[in-house]
């Protein structure tokens, strides 16, 4: 089966020959990678410019490749402490690890923390030419191979928490709604942008999302997703469906979203990303959305992944193919970038599980 | 409670800076002892606000604003406290652990603690082990330790074998808390507490300090 005729199926809620795969990397776990495959990458691509070059992803089998445009190519986008277009400070943090050290890129400087600058600020251009160059290459050279998806995460709420600040924004949703919805405007405007963009240059999926759920509970009222995020999230998915009703879209949100979950099925999403298995119980949203609703992802980035065995990833990747990914309707993957912390081992049992198990044999 | 109280607790629960203002003011106008204010007006409306965050009624932003407010009735009332007047539950040192930037989690916890009557020492984010020892060695009777991370997590041991090898004057506890956390990984680093959310890790101060 082609990789694009396997996510397909899957998508069409129908098993394919296997499971597709999708994983993305941290820098340094990819360098890692790179060396245990002899692969040379070229640069390095999206999402968050984690790592990801399109070498490593075909070598390893995946099925989709992504390409990104907006806020979320900001992260890891130059070493040291760095301002990126949207005028929002970035701080380097190292982690070690077993394997090394690794490093995350954090937003730590907000460029609307003081109200009387909305009035002044202008964010990036979304049309300009350059930013749409690697989607260009990427479909002309991989899509009749591989489901081509277009990211355009941190779509609404995480941006604008980049550029008000984290706790002020939250803030903002009570004390200065007025001032929230405007601040709200900016990332989605131009998302919008770049994915309608996207979505006629020819991509299969785009991949939108905000990180509303935290380990056990939403970050936010469903009664505040309803009011400020649910609206634009309906609108964008709806310009994107008007200029070709077949481009699926995928939500991504870490953590636990089970009570907007229907919200988001009602405003014709297609996909949910990632699931993170200690948050939200994966057979659980099988038997309750599986049958509106497809998934990516699953494969825990919190305990199995780093500490648990391979055989441990093994018994993982075999419940989710039985449950959540039974009869299709699952992309496989970590819920997260592959950070340092994980054993080769540990990967590898992850991937060639996926890649092996058969679909029919289970 | 009196009227003037149960509307400044009502102000506090809500997040209104502005009526918690004008009710501290209006309280000490009218001869209500601060102690009062704030053991009656205040300090129950934090009590309130998490349990509402543990019924599932509250959530972060509710939170954030009650904790403003509140520390904007306690700016008003300190200046009218005695020393020693109220008594603190104790001193608790906060941070991120080492390589990790995230905070909201740790800020929450720590203005839930100030709003039960603990001292607060917050000692931000990215916190090395040193920092922490150096913050028991000054009188804290509780660590309280947070990451968001799988990959910074694994530092909260550090902090905790330093804490062990430094040969403290005085007892202290360590509470750790974050996403990836769990019961059992905090017993296996050797904690003396875990709590999920900054409600809970108000009740699990109270017992290690009981």
């Amino acid at each position: 089966m082609k990789h694009r005729e396997r996510i397909l199926t899957a998508l069409n809620h129908e098993a394919p020959d296997r499971c597709p795969l999708q994983v993305s990397f941290t820098p340094e776990f990819a360098e890692r990678l790179r060396a245990d495959l002899q692969v040379k990458g070229q640069r390095d691509h999206n999402p968050h410019g984690g790592g990801n070059t399109y070498e490593l992803e075909r070598a390893l089998g995946e099925d989709m490749l992504l390409v990104s445009v907006g806020w979320a190519n900001s992260y890891y986008q130059q070493s040291g402490t760095y301002t990126d277009e949207w005028g929002i400070t970035w701080k380097p943090i190292e982690y070690k690890t077993p394997y090394g050290v690794g490093h995350y890129t954090e937003p730590t400087g907000h460029p609307l923390s003081d109200d009387k600058e909305i009035n002044k600020y202008k964010g990036p251009d979304p049309h300009r030419q350059e930013l749409y160059n690697d989607a260009e290459h990427v479909i002309r050279d991989f899509k009749d191979e591989y489901w081509i998806v277009g990211v355009t995460v941190t779509t609404i709420f995480e941006c604008a928490w980049a550029l008000r600040g984290y706790e002020r924004l939250l803030s903002d949703f009570i004390l200065n709604p007025d001032f929230a919805d405007q601040i709200l405007e900016i990332p989605y405007n131009y998302h919008l942008t770049a994915a309608k963009k996207l979505v006629e240059m020819g991509v299969d999926m785009i991949w939108i999302g905000d990180d509303v759920g935290t380990q056990s509970r939403m970050l936010i009222s469903p009664k505040h997703w309803v009011h400020y995020l649910k609206p634009r999230m309906a609108n964008f998915i709806a310009e994107l469906k008007a200029i070709n009703p077949q481009v699926k879209v995928a939500y991504h949100s870490d953590g636990f979203i089970y009570p907007i979950i229907p919200e988001l099925i009602e405003i014709g999403l297609d996909v949910l990303n990632p699931i993170q298995p200690a948050s939200m119980d994966p057979a659980r949203l099988k038997k309750e959305f599986g049958h509106k609703l497809c998934f990516w992802g699953s494969i825990d980035e919190q305990h199995t992944l780093p500490f648990g065995t391979p055989e441990d990833v093994r018994a993982e990747v075999h419940t989710r193919l039985k449950t959540i990914g039974e009869n299709g309707g699952l992309i496989i993957g970590p819920t997260h970038h592959v950070q340092l912390d994980t054993p080769l081992e540990n990967f590898w049992a992850m991937v060639n599980t996926v890649t092996q198990t058969k679909y029919a044999d289970l | 409670m009196n009227a003037t109280l149960n509307e400044l607790f009502e102000g506090v629960v809500n997040g209104q800076n502005e009526i918690v203002q004008q009710k501290v003011h209006e309280a000490l106008r009218s001869g209500v002892d601060p102690v009062v204010i704030l053991n009656e007006g205040m300090v129950p409306a934090m009590a309130e606000v998490g349990r509402r965050f543990e019924e599932g009624e509250f959530f972060v932003p509710e939170m954030l604003v009650a904790a403003r407010a509140m520390q904007c009735g306690l700016g008003l009332l300190k200046p009218h406290l005695q020393e020693g007047e109220v008594k603190s539950r104790g001193k608790v040192a906060i941070g991120t652990v080492k390589g990790d930037l995230h905070d909201i989690g740790k800020n929450l916890v720590a203005m839930m603690l100030e709003g039960s009557g603990f001292e607060i020492q917050d000692l931000g984010n990215d916190v090395p082990p040193e920092k922490f020892v150096e913050a028991a060695r000054s009188g804290a009777n509780i660590i309280a330790i947070s990451a968001l991370l799988s990959t910074t997590m694994i530092n909260m041991k550090d902090v905790i074998e330093a804490l062990d090898r430094a040969d403290l004057p005085n007892t202290v506890k360590v509470i750790v808390g974050g996403a990836p956390l769990t019961e059992g990984y905090a017993k296996s680093i050797g904690a003396d507490g875990y709590a999920p959310d900054a409600s809970q890790a108000v009740s699990i101060t109270k017992t290690l300090l009981a």
